[in-house]
């Protein structure tokens, strides 16, 4: 038995996670308790600071000098931690970060599930440089995608999201445990960093600087045009370019199918749940779930068009996703959105009964 | 990396001396600070109390925030790290936590650390972190060409304030007394010998230091300028003041009239800092870069201690 919450704490310290700052926000509390539990039984520092933007400060400075961090809030916690999001950006520091998402905007509903920070994952700062979002459906996956998201933030040096929600982090479930123990046959990261490495402030070390304002390599300010479009540049190109890398689904597609469901996080959960009811039925039905949601797996998507004449998108939003998907696909297939922003879960039958029309 | 030591000489009984100069803190970017910019006072200022405490670059990480100030990491040689409006205090305590070996200096202006960062400087004062927190003081925004800021006085007339200012002053002395902080002082980057040894001793004390630096805007403060300073602060060791009383180091600390004081106000040795008491960082060097996952042996001291 164990809920989203620990699963993602244990992937974080099996990651090799030893610093945690954050502060307290329903349904993302469960995380904080389990890390500041737990890091001082492997040697490593966790605490609460005085409010998100402290917080997410500490870890930016603890992972500047070498820490392996880790933070978990929800949107309004998001909010404040957008500034020191683009700072990390900026720095080139490694950062992963739990979203546990619930319904908005402002207070919203706190203790209600929403898929409804996709777009401000990926947007959340000035310049709108990209960030890696991955999004696991339950809690084997979240385990794993933690660990992952570990990985890809120290290759790319940059921060790294978990999307998921209330349900996910605070129900706690019974899971298989060779669904834990064993990883799924997901491509490995490579460990070799994009770019420079990351140089901690060692006692005997080089000097070197960083700042969040556009900067030389050696991160000093500059003002030279020529310097600053390169190093911008290069922070999109070195997400962009690796897209393939990034890029992980899961296709469960029938042959002759002409309708896609594609879901993600825990509106996946009911995709999969009617695609079992609609193949028992002898529909023929194709689904993909998304787990990297940013950046979009483009190719990934297209390959699963073949044949597939409507897409069902089901999501806790008005349609966040859709109108990504929208313009990868071709007019004529239609796009129909399965959405709810009112707290509750989408089911299978509501999905069922958009297939239906 | 800069070759750091600047003379070695060796004693006749053997021992080595090494002595630095204040020059190997000279960064590769010159200021662009207006001349006559107080900042530049607190920048020579702890380039030499580093120094004269023979603490070399490599040995020190120094954190800014956002302002006319907080470029001065670009300026020094160490560790740097220029952040957001306001939030140099908390990257300086993760930086802190992950590696304690550091000497942790946060530095910025008045309106990043009482305004904006205001939060952060009360509750980093609490907790009793072992760093130290410069604040360049000019009673002004100066690089946004002169707004009000937290330590403007009542009636102070700028861009945001046309007819004058109608809100009182923070008071960072008594802020951080009554936040908890275990040392805290004030100097005036005119008076520089006398600040050398603030910061000396600021960065010697275990515990969270806070100095306010006066550091005049000749730009936008036409106030509270070097003539206005050096008419009027006094030097608390000449007063006969005893920093361990914390009501008289408040009381002193109101005083802003012909006479304002300058120097230790209040300090505190007994407290412990925040990693002193953190069972993790007891051994073993820096947390960051040790292994993860401890002794058996260490797992029960460990949970011992916390139980």
């Amino acid at each position: 038995m164990v809920d989203g919450a620990a699963a993602i704490a244990r992937g974080a310290l099996d990651a090799g996670c030893n610093f945690y700052a954050g502060y307290p926000i329903t349904p993302a509390s469960g995380i904080l308790a389990h890390m500041l539990r737990e890091l001082p039984k492997v040697g490593g520092i966790g605490f609460q600071g005085e409010d998100e933007i402290s917080s997410i400060g500490h870890c930016i400075g603890a992972a500047s000098a070498g820490a392996t961090v880790f933070t978990a809030t929800s949107g309004p916690g998001l909010s404040l931690y957008s500034e020191n999001i683009g700072l990390a950006i900026m720095m080139e520091i490694p950062l992963v970060i739990a979203i546990s998402q619930r319904l908005g905007p402002s207070t919203g509903a706190a203790t209600a599930s929403a898929q409804g920070d996709i777009q401000f994952m990926r947007w959340c700062t000035s310049g709108g440089y990209p960030v890696i979002v991955l999004a696991p459906t339950n809690i084997p996956e979240s385990y794993h995608l933690t660990k992952r998201a570990f990985k890809l933030a120290k290759r790319f040096r940059n921060p790294v999201f978990i999307a998921t929600d209330k349900d996910t982090v605070m129900t706690t479930e019974s899971v298989p445990v060779d669904e834990m123990i064993n990883a799924p046959d997901w491509p490995e990261i490579p460990t070799e960093p994009v770019g420079k490495p990351l140089d901690p402030y060692q006692i005997n070390g080089t000097i070197h600087h960083y700042t969040g304002s556009s900067h030389t390599e050696e991160g000093y300010i500059t003002k030279d045009p020529d310097i600053i479009a390169q190093f911008n540049e290069r922070l999109k190109n070195k997400i962009e370019s690796h897209i393939d890398e990034i890029s992980l689904v899961k296709a469960d597609l029938q042959e002759g199918a002409d309708t896609l469901i594609i879901s993600y996080g825990v509106s996946a959960r009911s995709m999969e749940a009617v695609v079992i009811q609609l193949r028992s039925q002898g529909e023929k039905v194709s689904a993909l779930t998304v787990y990297s949601l940013w950046p979009i797996p483009e190719k990934k998507i297209q390959d699963c068009l073949r044949g597939i004449k409507r897409i069902i998108i089901p999501e806790m939003n008005h349609g966040q996703y859709r109108h990504e998907i929208e313009r990868l696909v071709n007019r004529d297939i239609e796009l129909i959105g399965v959405n709810r922003v009112d707290t509750i879960l989408i089911t299978p039958e509501e999905i069922m009964e958009t297939y239906h029309g | 990396m800069s070759e750091v030591l600047t003379s070695i000489k060796k004693k006749s009984n053997g021992e080595v001396i090494t002595k630095l100069s204040p020059k190997e803190y000279k960064g590769k970017v010159d200021p662009d600070w207006c001349p006559g910019c107080g900042d530049f006072g607190l920048l020579n200022g702890v380039r030499k109390a580093c120094a004269e405490l023979g603490i070399p670059p490599h040995k020190i990480l120094i954190t800014s925030g956002i302002g006319c100030s907080s470029n001065f990491p670009g300026y020094f040689n160490a560790y740097g790290m220029h952040t957001l409006h306001g939030r140099p205090v908390p990257v300086a305590t993760g930086v802190k936590l992950a590696n304690h070996e550091l000497t942790v200096i946060a530095v910025g202006g008045d309106g990043d650390g009482y305004g904006i960062g205001g939060n952060h400087f009360l509750h980093t004062a609490r907790r009793n972190v072992n760093i130290n927190y410069f604040v360049m003081n000019n009673q002004i925004y100066g690089l946004t060409t002169g707004q009000i800021s937290p330590t403007s006085n009542f009636g102070t007339k700028t861009k945001s304030t046309p007819f004058g200012s109608i809100e009182l002053p923070i008071n960072p002395i008594t802020t951080a007394i009554m936040a908890g902080a275990t040392f805290v002082a004030r100097a005036y980057t005119g008076d520089s010998k006398h600040m050398v040894e603030i910061i000396k001793q600021a960065i010697l004390h275990n515990g969270f230091s806070h100095v306010d630096v006066f550091s005049p805007c000749v730009t936008y403060n036409k106030v509270n300028t070097h003539n206005f300073f050096k008419q009027r602060t006094v030097h608390l060791e000449d007063v006969d003041h005893d920093p361990t009383d914390w009501k008289a180091a408040c009381e002193k600390a109101m005083v802003w009239d012909d006479e304002i004081y300058i120097g230790l106000f209040w300090q505190n040795k007994e407290r412990k800092t925040l990693e002193d008491l953190d069972p993790v960082l007891d051994e073993g060097g820096p947390m960051a870069f040790r292994s993860l996952g401890l002794s058996k042996d260490k797992t029960q001291k460990l949970i011992h201690k916390m139980m």
